[in-house]
């Protein structure tokens, strides 16, 4: 009977089983700690299981559709408020993503975290919760309801386990993320009450009714909700803070899943539903992102904390996300797809890795580290190996997203587009040279001599846990680097049409690229 | 005089706490009545007792569909709807009330027989449109409540508070008066119905236009709205914990349910007239109290500041002032109620008494007690407007609303006072679950025995699990108790 209803309620389960599981785990003592993170481990596998076995063997409808659920929730004076789930081509993989995440977070920072520890891996299920709630959410108002549901356990993730200033990190990101989202919400209440529902489409047809101005700002109010979870520049302020202060799981989830939720709301919400907005603003959008690239890229440069590093590089590639997404062609577009899987894969990882170098040294400062190859060739190599992907070497996932990207904004109709392809292909570069350097100083060289250093603490090499942790990563590095298609085939058709609707230049529609096959005109 | 069946289940609801309130004394003579345990079990009884006797008579009147009048009583939707909200507040106060004295080392029988009393006139203000008999519940809850205020006397600023408490409100009563004196010169009638029908007939007389306003400004004393909440922070601080959050939640709640009755009959030609200096003032509140509670170092005086915030996105209500404003103005009220008496509660549950309320002395406590540690923040980020609890809900509606009738501005602001709003409210999870506590606070935690406040934890947790509840089903109590209410009392526009 139990399997009949999960059948029925496929998303439901999926969303709401890892908070019922995390909630279970809350009155678990500190003394049943290691049972706690066991029984958090196997829930947060077992939903990655279903999720797999179940989603992945679905056939897609016409419109791209996998699989829904939707039933009339609530009618709050007038406006009627769906529960309606679904999976689709636009958020399969980043559901999958998400409960990929979750497990390896959870083996990976098995150690990391030493007080209330029973009570931070019930946030990080209630967190999965949220995320993936917002993830399949197809009614606008849940999707909000979903989107600040998912500040809280971030909240008290930073708050309580951060380091030392995580109380200033913890506050600043949810003043940050709230101020955007409560302006959309005021956008969302407008759009709501004149079209009398909150699904998008419907949404869609009374903002074709506006005048142009009036549907220019409330696609700004979108856009900054968004724009702010992303982050794009200059509003990514909340991100480094935020980054170095949370617990290494916190890191891997924040830069793996959430920042992705900002670049799928432009895809799923934003572009589709005002289309001539987004084609004016797309040019600014396009100009931020490629400033972000450069900035985000040039800052990482001079930063002394590895930790801190990553971050900035999340602004840089998170940049490159949204300069697929603006060139609002077939390719960028499938490129933002397929590198907001990489971003989630490879940054996810780099913040595993070094939390356990953290955990080892406790210090991320590059400066006390030199010659760490010498002391740990297995977790140099995949260290390295975790960097070339980040960089966009080609056979590894980053060099797939990077090229379409690059490729689609060249590509594209609109008359920007090569200028700032060109400057975006700097940050590639700029890439490498943050990324390298810091591997340099870390890694190679004569080992760092001081007896006070974080080299001097390194005893042991990664346990078999740690490598259990990494293999998978390694696995999806090459599979998405040398095979891209098995990610982007189902987001294909779906994003064609939602171009087709959003009224691309005509340029950016016919497929060129044998890469993101199967598209016929 | 004989009543008749109609007549009386109008006036029951009224009778049941007053006579509460009566018989209270009578244990409370006993000298003994701090020292003997059965005695303060007994009066505490008795006003549960009276509460929820009158719960259920509302409930059942309610379910029933009558709604019984007695001459300038008028026991109908909305009165009934204001007399479950206040018993209901009540009701948590007693529960906390008992933990609390008990904490400051006074218990006696008259602080529950005055919040009967109060509970009385405040039933009777939402209950009634006649100018006469709403000065008079007026009086009726105030002077209880500045009793109440002070009731604790052995703390310092108990009569301090009190007595201003006391003055303005006075000044306020008086200004009301005079209000319903101006228009009763202009219209010759004290009945709210009689008032509205002439006023409409006519051209608009400025002597009605000066009552109104003066009449408003009552109100808005009760609701503490900038600039008439001066008082608000003192007399908070100065009254029992208990006390001022039933204040809080219920006084501010009958001005408003009052109010509601007032605009829709009495005054529907001058609401249009008024409509920009109301939104001028929810702007200042807003502003102003989310500014100022900010810089509060103590939870309570931050809760008072807070509930002046809430107050103004009421008003905000008023402003739309559409049907379904007002269901969404309800709604706000109950889960105002489950929010503010949880946050207020918490003071109880935690054992802070007299000075000791700042959030140094709540730090690492959540981690004690952690089930009322996620009741309290669960009420704290309610407050705050997070979804998807109850107070989300209550301000999408009335913003929703807001921006339906062009106020798009306003809503702005709103969402904008509300984003500050979540630093404070958020200081309070803050202080609980991630601040650790001063060597001096451990010290003290130490000497003193550990705070046992069973009842006053339990109405936290019920709160908790209201918020979330009202979150997750908010048509639990909109679509047929907030909504329907709201509609009577637009429909009683003639």
């Amino acid at each position: 009977m139990i399997t009949t209803w999960i059948d029925s309620h496929l998303l439901s389960f999926i969303v709401f089983a890892p908070l019922l599981w995390g909630l279970a785990l809350l009155p678990l003592s500190e003394r049943q700690a290691p049972l706690a993170k066991l029984l958090g481990l196997l829930g947060a596998t077992g939903i990655l299981v279903i999720a797999a076995t179940q989603l992945l063997h679905l056939p897609a409808d016409a419109a791209g559709q996998i699989y829904a659920e939707r039933f009339p929730w609530f009618t709050a004076v007038g406006v009627p408020v769906d529960y309606h789930l679904a999976v689709d081509g636009l958020n399969l993989w980043l559901v999958l993503l998400t409960t990929f995440l979750v497990p390896l977070t959870l083996l990976g920072t098995w150690n990391s975290i030493t007080k209330r520890t029973g009570t931070a891996v019930a946030l990080f299920l209630v967190l999965e919760a949220g995320m993936l709630g917002a993830l399949v959410a197809q009614d606008l108002l849940l999707f909000y309801l979903f989107w600040e549901a998912m500040l809280l356990p971030m909240y008290f993730l930073i708050g309580i386990w951060g380091g030392d200033e995580r109380q200033y990190a913890a506050t600043k990101f949810i003043l940050f993320t709230l101020s955007g989202s409560l302006l959309w919400l005021v956008a969302l209440l407008f759009l709501g009450g004149r079209a009398g529902s909150f699904a998008p489409g419907v949404m869609a047809q009374a903002v074709a009714g506006l005048s142009p101005h009036a549907q220019n700002l409330l696609f700004l109010a979108f856009a900054l909700a968004f724009a702010i979870k992303v982050p794009l520049f200059p509003l990514h302020t909340w991100l480094p803070d935020a980054h170095t202060q949370a617990p290494t799981g916190g890191s891997v989830l924040l830069a793996g899943v959430l920042l992705k939720l900002g670049s799928y709301g432009f895809l799923r919400f934003a572009l589709p539903m005002f289309p001539d907005a987004a084609r004016h603003f797309a040019f600014l959008l396009a100009v931020l992102s490629v400033v972000a690239i450069v900035y985000g890229a040039l800052v990482a440069m001079v930063q002394t904390d590895i930790k801190k590093l990553v971050a900035y590089s999340s602004v840089s590639h998170m940049g490159f996300i949204m300069l697929g997404i603006a060139s609002m062609t077939l390719i960028g577009t499938q490129g933002a797809m397929l590198q907001m899987l990489n971003h989630g894969i490879s940054t996810g990882a780099l913040f595993l890795l070094v939390g356990m170098l953290y955990d080892r040294a406790h210090t991320r400062r590059i400066a006390d580290f030199g010659g760490v190859a010498l002391k740990m060739p297995i977790f140099t190599a995949f260290f390295v190996l975790v960097t070339l992907s980040s960089i966009g070497l080609p056979l590894t996932n980053g060099f797939a997203g990077e090229f379409l990207i690059l490729n689609g904004t060249f590509g594209s109709g609109f008359a920007w587009g090569r200028a700032l392809a060109c400057v975006a292909t700097l940050g590639v570069l700029l890439s490498a040279v943050y990324m390298l350097w810091m591997v340099k100083r870390v890694f190679w060289g004569p080992a760092n001599a001081d007896e006070a250093s974080g080299t001097a603490h390194l005893h042991a090499d990664l346990n078999v846990r740690e490598i259990a942790v990494l293999l998978p990563i390694v696995l999806f590095i090459f599979w998405m680097g040398l095979h891209p298609q098995t990610f982007l085939a189902q987001s294909d058709r779906q994003v064609q049409q939602m171009l087709v609707q959003g009224g691309a230049p005509p340029r950016a529609l016919p497929p060129v690229l044998a890469l993101s096959a199967e598209v016929k005109p | 005089m004989t009543l008749t069946p109609g007549e009386l289940s109008a006036l029951m609801p009224l009778l049941i706490p007053a006579l509460g309130a009566c018989l209270l004394p009578i244990a409370a003579l006993d000298k003994d009545q701090a020292t003997v345990k059965w005695i303060r079990a007994a009066m505490f009884f008795i006003a549960l007792f009276a509460l929820t006797g009158c719960f259920c008579y509302l409930t059942r009147l309610w379910a029933s569909g009558a709604q019984p009048q007695f001459g300038a009583l008028r026991m109908d939707r909305l009165a009934q709807f204001g007399g479950i909200f206040v018993v209901v507040a009540a009701a948590l106060a007693v529960l906390q009330l008992w933990d609390h004295l008990h904490q400051e080392g006074w218990v006696k029988g008259e602080t529950l027989s005055l919040l009967l009393f109060a509970v009385t006139g405040m039933m009777l203000f939402c209950a009634t449109g006649n100018l006469i008999v709403l000065f008079l519940a007026l009086e009726l809850f105030s002077l209880p409540l500045y009793a109440l205020t002070a009731s604790v006397r052995l703390r310092e600023q108990a009569m301090e508070g009190g007595m201003k408490y006391f003055l303005t409100g006075a000044m306020a009563s008086a200004t009301f008066l005079m209000g319903a004196v101006l228009l009763y010169g202009a219209t010759g009638s004290m009945d709210l119905a009689q008032i509205g029908s002439r006023i409409a007939a006519g051209p608009l007389d400025p002597l009605v236009l000066a009552g109104s306003a003066l009449l408003l400004l009552g109100f808005l004393f009760k609701m503490s709205v900038v600039p008439f909440h001066q008082w608000t922070p003192d007399v908070y601080e100065a009254a029992p914990h208990p006390i001022a959050g039933f204040m809080s939640v219920a006084t501010k709640g009958v001005a408003v349910l009052a109010l509601m009755r007032v605009m829709a009959v009495g005054l529907p030609a001058v609401g249009g007239q008024l409509r920009e200096a109301v939104a001028v003032l929810a702007v200042l509140t807003l502003v102003l109290g989310n500014l100022a509670a900010l810089a509060q170092t103590s939870i309570k005086r931050m809760l008072a500041y807070s509930s002046i915030s809430h107050a103004g996105y009421l008003l905000l209500g008023f402003v739309a002032g559409t049907a379904p404003a007002y269901a969404g103005m309800l709604f706000y009220l109950l889960a105002y109620l489950a929010m503010n008496m949880g946050a207020f509660g918490l003071l109880s549950a935690f054992g802070l008494v007299g000075d000791r309320c700042g959030f140094e002395q709540l730090k690492g406590l959540g981690w004690k007690r952690p089930g009322l540690g996620i009741a309290v923040s669960l009420c704290m980020f309610s407050l705050a407007g997070l979804p998807p609890l109850a107070g989300f809900y209550g301000k999408y509606m009335i913003f929703k609303e807001l921006i339906l009738t062009g106020h798009v501005g306003l809503a702005v602001v709103g969402v904008l006072a509300s984003l500050v709003s979540v630093y404070y409210y958020l200081s309070v999870p803050v202080a609980l679950f991630m601040g650790k506590p001063s060597q001096q606070a451990e010290r003290e935690a130490a000497e003193r025995p550990a705070v046992m406040a069973p009842l006053a934890g339990a109405t936290v947790l019920i709160c908790g699990f209201l918020v979330v509840i009202l979150g997750l089903m908010p048509g639990l109590v909109l679509d047929g108790f907030a909504q329907s209410a709201a509609q009577e009392t637009v429909r009683m526009v003639p």
